[in-house]
């Protein structure tokens, strides 16, 4: 699920950015450092949409460096559990299939996929209906339910299943 | 009770009887506060009873409803809410003055002025709680539960949702699916075991194998029992609730509709029925307090509705005010000058009644005396009423500029300031717009007018307002 929230940080700047454009690098530099993380309480940082406000900035003894509390807006992405997503498969073994949402990693382990389908190795290993007619491999992009998390302090995993109503293949590369 | 009667709603009550013996035998409505193995105040089944109750009438007003169950208000209320979060009643919010069966007072200007007061008094408003089982979510709600209750017990016993456990057959160590990222290995399609690099087998095939052996086994093995002996009991115990579901399922569902539009329709079945409207309906409608803030568009209904009820109501208010009638002035009112009938002196009483009940079909016999006396009366009245109208202008020509100050004044001031300035001339006039009353003496001289101010009268309690901004007219033409 995608928030849009406020957080802060504080951002650690050398000397060297000090002048007209202190703002900017501030700024620069928070995108550099903030975007694509992840952190368990709020999820990944998709993108950061504003600054609310910059604070004073406080020197650092010895070193120079100048500590700025920087409020900013940003888009997050947590999942939770039960949610439903819509994944891009990544890899697929006998043990089940990895799928990507976005920056999230989910695992869907044979027994959530439903018993009709069976796991085909070869050079595309592929899980497959008994008639051939839904076939789920590398790129297939899957509707799949979340059913379990691991939030760790710096990244979130995610077990699946598309063994449910209105969830599996959505569209199959395969095919199109 | 119209509703009541019709056949298509028999199942629905038999749906809602038996889903309430199924999931709400056992709800209690005790406070946690309250201590669990007191005896008296168990009321187990008591949503139940609710349940019953309410399938045997449509909307109710929620205090008339714990009176009828004999449990207080609170109690009803909690039950109440837990139905509406399971979504099986509608609940309707209504403010409305306290004292709503309160009878209007007879008796001309008086009665209107006293109508003045009892309007502040009764606009304090209380919010009434009305509710109804709304049989169309019912249906949908039971069915839903029925899923879920089947689903979960599937799910488990498919060991569907439950997050995958692999074991390493050489170093026994445990994983779950979520480290399945750790797991993979880039030479084959299987998970290894960090430690030992052995081939990981999911937890589920292993017991497959092996025999069923130490207590974790065995304790996951009695609980799928439970689990199936559980589903089959809830097939077992809910098939008379499902067969009911089924039954119901091509039935067209009742209707009862939002609280106003029941309200109207039963009034309008009341009445049919009956043919004697109380006067208080009439007057709870007329007030249009009751309402309270709502929409135009039930205002609009309520026109036809009352316009209707209207007809009858004077009927209503004569016979049970017939002590006081409405058109008697009291005689510390009656001023030298005033344009005033005999009736309105108290001197006809008798003939007016007829006159204003020449509409019934009962008073038809004496229609045509009434009618004539109506003829004199009218003369009467226009003689009356011109000398009046002379009076007047010399008066207001004396005191033109304050007058007219004071009626603006009292205009916005209210009812009972504006009734006390008013001229002689003047008060004859605004009765004239107060319509209920005024029938019989009015229906000659300016028949445009009355019909107009009268059908204004009976609409909202507006009228005393536009009768006076009448009056405003006519003090400035004189």
């Amino acid at each position: 699920m995608f928030f849009h929230i406020v957080l802060e940080r504080n951002m650690q700047l050398h000397p060297r950015f000090f002048g007209r454009n202190l703002r900017e690098n501030i700024v620069s530099k928070l995108m550099k450092d903030v975007e694509g993380t992840c952190s368990g309480r709020h999820g990944f940082v998709v993108a950061i949409t504003g600054i609310e406000n910059i604070g004073k900035g406080l020197i650092r003894d010895g070193t120079g460096f100048v500590t700025f509390p920087v409020k900013y807006q940003c888009v997050v992405f947590r999942p939770f559990k039960g949610e439903i997503l819509e994944a891009v498969v990544t890899m697929v073994n006998k043990m089940g299939f990895f799928a990507e949402a976005g920056p999230v990693q989910i695992f869907v382990s044979n027994h959530l996929i439903p018993d009709d389908m069976e796991f085909q190795t070869g050079d595309m290993p592929n899980y497959t209906t008994s008639d051939g007619s839904v076939k789920i491999q590398k790129d297939s992009e899957v509707r799949l339910k979340i059913i379990g998390t691991r939030v760790d302090a710096t990244e979130i995993f995610c077990i699946g299943t598309i063994k449910d109503d209105f969830l599996g293949v959505i569209n199959d590369p395969a095919n199109a | 009770m119209s509703m009541n009667t019709t056949i298509s709603v028999e199942p629905f009550k038999r749906l809602v009887k038996l889903a309430a013996r199924a999931f709400y035998d056992d709800v209690s409505t005790k406070g946690e506060n309250q201590s669990k193995n007191n005896a008296r105040g168990d009321n187990k089944g008591i949503a139940v009873v609710v349940l019953d109750a309410l399938t045997r009438r449509p909307w109710v007003n929620e205090e008339a409803l714990a009176k009828d169950l004999k449990i207080h208000i609170k109690q009803l209320r909690r039950v109440l809410r837990l139905f509406e979060e399971d979504k099986l009643l509608t609940r309707a919010h209504r403010k409305e003055t306290a004292k709503i069966t309160k009878k209007p007072n007879g008796g001309g200007a008086d009665g209107q002025k006293r109508f003045g007061r009892e309007d502040d008094k009764n606009n304090k408003l209380h919010t009434h709680s009305y509710c109804c089982l709304d049989y169309a979510q019912i249906y949908d709600v039971v069915r839903y539960r029925l899923h879920r209750m089947r689903k979960m017990i599937k799910d488990e016993l498919e060991n569907n949702n439950a997050v995958q456990q692999y074991i390493c057959p050489n170093c026994g160590r445990r994983y779950n699916a979520l480290d399945a990222l750790r797991l993979i290995s880039l030479v084959d399609e299987y998970f290894h075991c960090e430690n030992c690099e052995g081939v990981l087998v999911a937890e589920s095939d292993k017991l497959a194998a092996q025999e069923g052996g130490d207590g974790d086994d065995n304790a996951r093995r009695r609980r799928r029992e439970k689990l199936k002996d559980m589903l089959q009991n809830m097939e077992v115990q809910l098939k008379p609730l499902m067969d009911q579901l089924s039954r119901v399922k091509d039935l067209p569902i009742p209707e009862i509709g939002s609280l106003q539009a029941w309200q109207l329709h039963e009034h309008a079945a009341g009445r049919a029925i009956n043919g004697d409207p109380s006067s208080d309906d009439q007057f709870k409608y007329s007030q249009g307090s009751g309402y309270g803030g709502t929409p135009m568009p039930f205002l609009g209904e309520t026109k036809v509705e009352v316009a209707f009820a209207g007809d009858e109501s004077k009927e209503g208010i004569k016979s049970e005010s017939s002590s006081a009638s409405l058109k008697v002035l009291p005689p510390w009112m009656i001023k030298q000058g005033m344009n005033l009938t005999k009736e309105q002196r108290g001197e006809v009483k008798k003939e007016s009644k007829m006159d204003s009940s020449s509409a019934a079909v009962e008073f038809s016999d004496e229609k045509k005396s009434a009618q004539e006396n109506d003829d004199s009366i009218k003369e009467e009245y226009v003689k009356a009423y011109y000398a009046a109208l002379l009076e007047q202008q010399r008066q207001a020509e004396e005191s033109a500029k304050k007058q007219q100050e004071l009626s603006q004044t009292s205009m916005s001031n209210g009812l009972s300031e504006s009734a006390s300035n008013r001229q002689v001339g003047k008060k004859a006039k605004r009765e004239e717009g107060e319509g209920d009353d005024d029938v019989e003496w009015d229906e000659a001289p300016i028949e445009g007018n009355t019909s107009e101010s009268y059908r204004l009268n009976d609409l909202n309690d507006e009228a005393p307002a536009s009768g006076e901004e009448d009056d405003d007219i006519d003090w400035e033409e004189g």
